[in-house]
């Protein structure tokens, strides 16, 4: 694909076609994507599949090539997706057996002006390569991965907890099994016994 | 458990933080109740006299699990939680999310709705950008532009509160456009704040743009490269003011911003002045963008979108309708279900990119809701900038980054 198309792209893309589609996030087949194909053919082992769904394209890789698929979209001079907009995690545990978690990456391309978002599966107590090296702004997502899931990352600078406080004992809130109120029942200074818990009406069907 | 507060818990210094012979380092701990640090944030800042060595803000004291509760309640319930977030800009928050739900179920708002919704978000840019400057100035020690600042924010509050009763958190937009009817004075009560909105912006600029204490306090503060924005993954004025074109509404846009003309304002410097200058001038673009939007959109016609699967119906079918009382009773007692799948939506909010991610599992509750908030990312540029700077260096460069602790901390 010539720089020239790729700058074409966003202007032909008609708004009627996907008005809730905000972004281009490049041909709509996967076999014509041109992330798609190059991920492909630089990494053959690590590629699983590219799914499209409501014009967003997903590249699903293998979790120990996260970071070089990461970097060879960053550096490629026909697609450089520069500009790490988030780092954040899925509990697919409800959804299948294996693997636990979704790392899912979304990349954006300032002068392509082309999203992209990649998916690598991660088991619990498996470890993902860190993206930090590459963009410093993953160190805080990262960290907040590691809070609400309990991943680690690997060459992390700095992994500790962010939004939970440092001596949080009672796990990893956003995984699937931690209750909406946590574990632990709370005394408030003053009171003899818990406040009694109100039965939710939610249910998951 | 009860805590006991008659005994104080010892405080343990580290001992790399210990003030030794040789090592004249001091750690000073920066609120999370200080005045300049908008909220509660706490920044653990190694000074060397008055230089600043190192520095480590310390988020979460108002984390209340957004993301969590977003798991647990069904979609149209989210959406007022989506104004706790960012509690200066509401309606933005509510716009981008009910923009993924709608891509999530492949529905759209009618044309007159859409130019209503950018006409109210323009509104929240303004509000929020008019609390940024006043706080900002404030902390950098002008006193007048805050006063200033929010006798022009008063009229937008208002504008919001004639249209749907509230005026902070507002729970403004509905998944497929308002559900509220547009009261006949609303048109007249945003064209009267665009005609008087330019005069009072001069009074701020008057006060700030040339004044020789302000650009001795700003100039050259808090440099960003424009790399290493890009780096740091930063968004919004805090980006375009390093000189990176990068805004939603021209790069990709959504609703109808594609038929408005408007600029994008970009600075050189990458400095708090230069960020001053482009938010002072996205403003501008703003009244401008509002003005084209009440000359195109339409006098009559729907506010939401005829689809009775995911839109709640209109309140007047509902009481003349069986049909409508029933969908309406579903609409609220079961919710709805969207197809399985998952997006992601951008949209410029005041502070920078706004994304909402959601992944569905096919049931009326979202199995998976991210909130990617700008402020949040763009805080970890805080160490960047404040490294060999000076203590009171601090307070603009928090103010700068225009962060709201609801939003960081989710």
């Amino acid at each position: 694909m010539s720089e020239e198309q790729a700058n074409a792209a966003p202007a032909e893309h008609p708004v009627a076609v996907s008005p809730w589609a905000t972004g281009y996030w490049g041909p709509l087949d996967p076999e014509q994507h041109p992330a798609v194909l190059a991920v492909r053919e630089r990494f053959p082992e690590a590629f699983v599949d590219a799914v499209n769904f409501r014009d967003e394209m997903t590249i699903r890789v293998e979790r120990s090539r996260l970071r070089d698929v990461v970097e060879f979209l960053r550096d490629h001079p026909d697609l450089r997706y520069n500009l790490l907009t988030d780092v954040t995690a899925v509990d697919m545990v409800r959804l299948r057996t294996s693997p636990r978690f979704d790392i899912v990456v979304q990349l954006y391309s300032i002068p392509k002006r082309v999203r992209l978002r990649i998916k690598a599966g991660v088991d619990d107590g498996e470890t993902v390569p860190s993206l930090v090296p590459l963009h410093a702004g993953a160190n805080w997502l990262e960290r907040e991965v590691y809070d609400m899931f309990g991943i680690v990352f690997e060459d992390h600078p700095d992994l500790r907890r962010i939004l939970l406080a440092d001596d949080w004992d009672e796990g990893h809130p956003l995984r699937k099994d931690y209750p909406l109120r946590g574990f632990r029942e709370y005394v408030q200074p003053g009171f003899d016994a818990p406040a009694p818990r109100v039965r939710s009406r939610l249910r998951r069907p | 458990m009860v805590i006991d507060f008659s005994h104080p818990t010892p405080v343990e210094i580290s001992e790399e933080r210990q003030l030794t012979e040789s090592r004249r380092e001091m750690v000073l701990n920066m609120g999370p109740q200080h005045p300049s640090t908008h909220g509660v944030l706490r920044v653990l800042l190694t000074l060397d006299g008055e230089v600043i060595t190192g520095c480590d803000p310390i988020i979460g004291y108002l984390h209340r699990g957004v993301e969590k509760l977003g798991e647990s309640h069904r979609y149209a319930q989210f959406t007022p939680w989506t104004d706790r977030t960012d509690y200066v800009a509401a309606p933005s928050n509510n716009l981008g999310y009910v923009l993924a739900v709608e891509k999530l179920c492949g529905i759209q708002a009618p044309e007159r709705a859409q130019y209503w919704r950018i006409i109210m978000a323009e509104l929240t840019r303004i509000a929020s950008h008019l609390v940024w400057l006043g706080t900002h100035a404030l902390d950098i020690g002008a006193l007048s532009p805050s006063l200033y600042c929010f006798r022009e924010r008063e009229m937008i509050l208002d504008i919001f509160e004639r249209f749907c009763g509230a005026r902070l958190t507002t729970n403004m937009m509905e998944i497929g456009g308002f559900s509220r009817p547009l009261p006949p004075d609303l048109t007249d009560m945003v064209k009267t704040f665009v005609e008087n909105f330019p005069a009072g912006q001069k009074d701020y600029e008057t006060l700030l743009s040339k004044n020789p204490i302000w650009l001795s306090r700003t100039r050259g503060v808090g440099v960003v490269e424009p790399d290493v924005a890009i780096n740091y993954g930063l968004t919004g004025a805090c980006l375009r003011g390093s000189g990176v074109n990068y805004d939603v509404r021209k790069a990709q846009p959504y609703l109808l911003y594609d038929r408005i003309d408007f600029d994008v304002p970009l600075g050189s410097h990458g400095d708090v002045y230069d960020r001053y200058l482009v938010r002072m001038e996205e403003m501008r673009q703003s009244i401008r963008i509002i003005t084209q939007c009440l000359e195109q959109v339409p006098t009559d016609g729907p506010m939401a979108a005829n689809e009775s699967n995911y839109v709640i119906p209109p309140h007047k079918n509902v009481l003349r309708t069986a049909e409508d009382m029933q969908r309406h009773f579903i609409w609220v007692i079961k919710g709805f279900s969207p197809p399985k799948g998952e997006v992601y939506m951008a949209i410029e909010h005041s502070k920078g990119e706004l994304g909402y991610y959601i992944v569905s599992d096919g049931s009326p509750i979202p199995y998976r809701m991210r909130l990617r908030t700008p402020d949040f990312v763009n805080l970890q540029s805080l160490p960047y900038m404040a490294q060999g700077a000076m203590l009171a260096d601090v307070v603009a460069m928090i103010g700068t980054i225009d962060i709201v602790l609801g939003s960081v901390d989710r």
